[in-house]
């Protein structure tokens, strides 16, 4: 049996690796659009900033590929899937037979409609070949446009490399997906204080200069830069399912074992649209250690196992300098559409920060910012076990008393939660 | 699912919070008594006399190795999680996804750290003989924590019902 895997990200060798360590005999082959073995698309603004060496932030070498047997074909897009003649074919003119396809390209950076988008003083960081580019630039002034995760970890490193830094985010607060207004506005806060500009609530009009950036006007003012930072989000790469005739809606329509519309195709990583693990609703969470479980949820069912997906969660973190914060789950924004009686618990400490978004007793978020952020995994944790806040703090003369080691996270969350006084 | 070859039982009843395996822990990874280098912590609940040791569990399908955007988190050959100092950049995503909340952050480098077992001592973990005949924390090699906790499982139920 022959397996292609399209795209040579962390889903797709997360499946080729699941594969070949299960399946010995299996023909595997990874059509990759780039010309470098895998790396971790999350460490890039780290080598950026010179935190990381670019050795480190490959997870494979040429030759682990070559000992695992798996066949790499580099530098080749995949422009169409032809499922009844069971082959795909390349910009090349490469045409490859297959008996099961992994679609895992991923998604491709939203570039705004914004004049001067294609000025060559504009970067990204999405790929290795992108971030070179901006780390071999020489600047001292960059605008970063959006204000993600990404956004802000390219801020960080542009900063730390000695670069005036402005990051200009549309919403009222920066990291506006993740994190809710008063924990977003705390972050922008501490950026500022770094010495970062952070200009919220201001669109980003145009980019000016002819060959290379000399400024950007936004609604509210005129930056002068030679640097602009694209980071406004990852779109799902459908069109290339759409020649396959796959159901697409915002990211590829996968089941429940992460398996396409069209038999024999299944799709994992950030072009799928998955169901949220905590609410069941259907979502996109295009982060890393959703795109290694779903790889391995498609490596099992290819073999027949007949596995399904328990659905995606949020959890990233937003670290800078010497601010540390988390967040998981849903924000109070996400909860707007959800049945049920949200509550918000609020902790303060100086600088330390804590949200937690309940629905119906049961921990389905949260966020922190400093010393909080440590324990914010036995949120998660009660997240997964969809214990009952109040119950538990209707129960705590009790509960505190067992001895049942599985009870003690909530024992901790509820000293925290200052149950026991 | 693979079981952990060596794991550390911790027993709460014995457990006297005296921080001797602290110590003990922060000596033999890094030459000092600081107890902010040790992995294994104590956390205190007075009222309720409760002692609680935290150390790094080594889940199975360990969250902080998915996490990590450095791919710093690795299983060693025993079985244990642990963080590669050379790649590490102290962003603490491994401490935030953690369930028992147990990787510490070591206050010189920034960069995280968990039990490693002691791996390179053929002699077993330091906090176990440092624990000593206090007996709270123990070595199990194998699956023998998992039919220890089976056996006495069973013994309650027994006396709850007959």
């Amino acid at each position: 049996m022959k397996i292609v895997i399209i795209g040579n990200g962390i889903a797709g060798n997360q499946v080729a690796f699941t594969l070949r360590g299960q399946r010995p005999d299996l023909h595997i082959c990874i059509i990759s659009a780039e010309g470098v073995p895998e790396y971790d698309p999350c460490s890039l603004p780290y080598f950026l900033g010179g935190e990381a060496e670019k050795k480190d932030i490959f997870r494979k070498t040429p030759e682990d590929y070559i000992r695992h047997n798996i066949e790499l074909v580099l530098n080749n897009r995949v422009v169409s899937i032809d499922p009844e003649a069971g082959t795909v074919t390349t910009d090349k003119g490469l045409e490859i037979g297959y008996d099961k396809l992994v679609l895992a390209h991923g998604g491709s950076l939203f570039i705004p409609p914004i004049e001067g988008i294609n000025n060559p003083g504009v970067f990204s960081c999405k790929q290795l070949s992108e971030t070179e580019k901006l780390h071999a630039h020489k600047g001292s002034r960059a605008v970063v446009i959006g204000s993600g995760a990404i956004g802000i970890e390219v801020a960080e490193a542009l900063k730390k490399k000695g670069y005036e830094v402005y990051v200009i985010e549309v919403l009222n607060w920066i990291l506006p997906a993740l994190f809710d207004e008063p924990t977003g506005q705390r972050l922008g806060e501490a950026l500022r204080e770094y010495g970062i500009h952070v200009c919220t609530g201001e669109k980003v009009l145009r980019i000016k200069g002819a060959h290379g950036v000399t400024g950007v006007t936004t609604d509210k003012r005129e930056i002068d830069c030679d640097t602009v930072v694209v980071a406004t989000g990852v779109v799902p790469g459908t069109a290339l399912a759409k020649t396959a005739g796959i159901e697409t809606s915002r990211g590829i329509q996968v089941n429940l074992r992460m398996e396409t519309s069209v038999p024999g195709i299944y799709a994992c990583g950030d072009c799928v649209e998955t169901i949220d693990a905590c609410t069941g609703e259907t979502a996109m969470f295009q982060l890393k250690h959703n795109a290694i479980e779903q790889g391995r949820i498609v490596a099992e069912n290819i073999l027949g196992k007949d596995k399904n997906y328990q659905g995606a969660h949020a959890f990233a973190r937003a670290h800078f300098f010497s601010t540390h914060a988390a967040t998981f789950g849903k924000t109070i924004r996400g909860t707007e559409c959800l049945l049920g009686k949200t509550e918000v618990i609020e902790k303060e400490n100086g600088k330390n920060y804590l949200r937690v978004i309940l629905l119906d007793g049961r921990v389905i978020g949260g966020q922190a910012i400093g010393k909080y952020a440590d324990i914010i995994g036995l949120l998660i944790s009660a997240m997964w076990k969809k214990e009952d806040i109040n119950l538990m703090k209707h129960n705590w003369k009790t509960l505190s008393r067992t001895r049942n080691p599985g009870k003690f996270p909530m024992i901790r969350l509820g000293h925290i939660f200052g149950f026991g006084v | 699912m693979e079981i952990r070859r060596e794991q550390l039982k911790i027993d709460l009843e014995k457990c006297t919070a005296c921080h001797r395996c602290t110590l003990a822990c922060a000596m033999k990874h890094h030459g000092s008594i600081d107890p902010r280098l040790s992995r294994i912590k104590i956390l205190e609940f007075r009222e309720q006399g409760l002692n609680m040791p935290v150390v790094c569990m080594a889940c199975a399908d360990a969250p902080c190795m998915n996490v990590c955007p450095m791919n710093a988190r690795k299983r060693t050959a025993n079985g244990s999680v642990v963080t590669d100092d050379e790649v590490c950049i102290g962003c603490r995503a491994c401490v935030y996804i953690c369930p028992v909340a147990s990787p510490a952050e070591n206050p010189y480098t920034g960069r995280t750290m968990t039990c490693d077992m002691c791996e390179d001592d053929e002699s077993g973990p330091w906090c176990v003989k440092a624990c000593g005949s206090q007996g709270a924390l123990t070595v199990c090699r194998n699956d023998t924590l998992v039919t220890e906790a089976a056996r006495r499982q069973a013994l309650r139920f027994k006396r709850m019902c007959f």
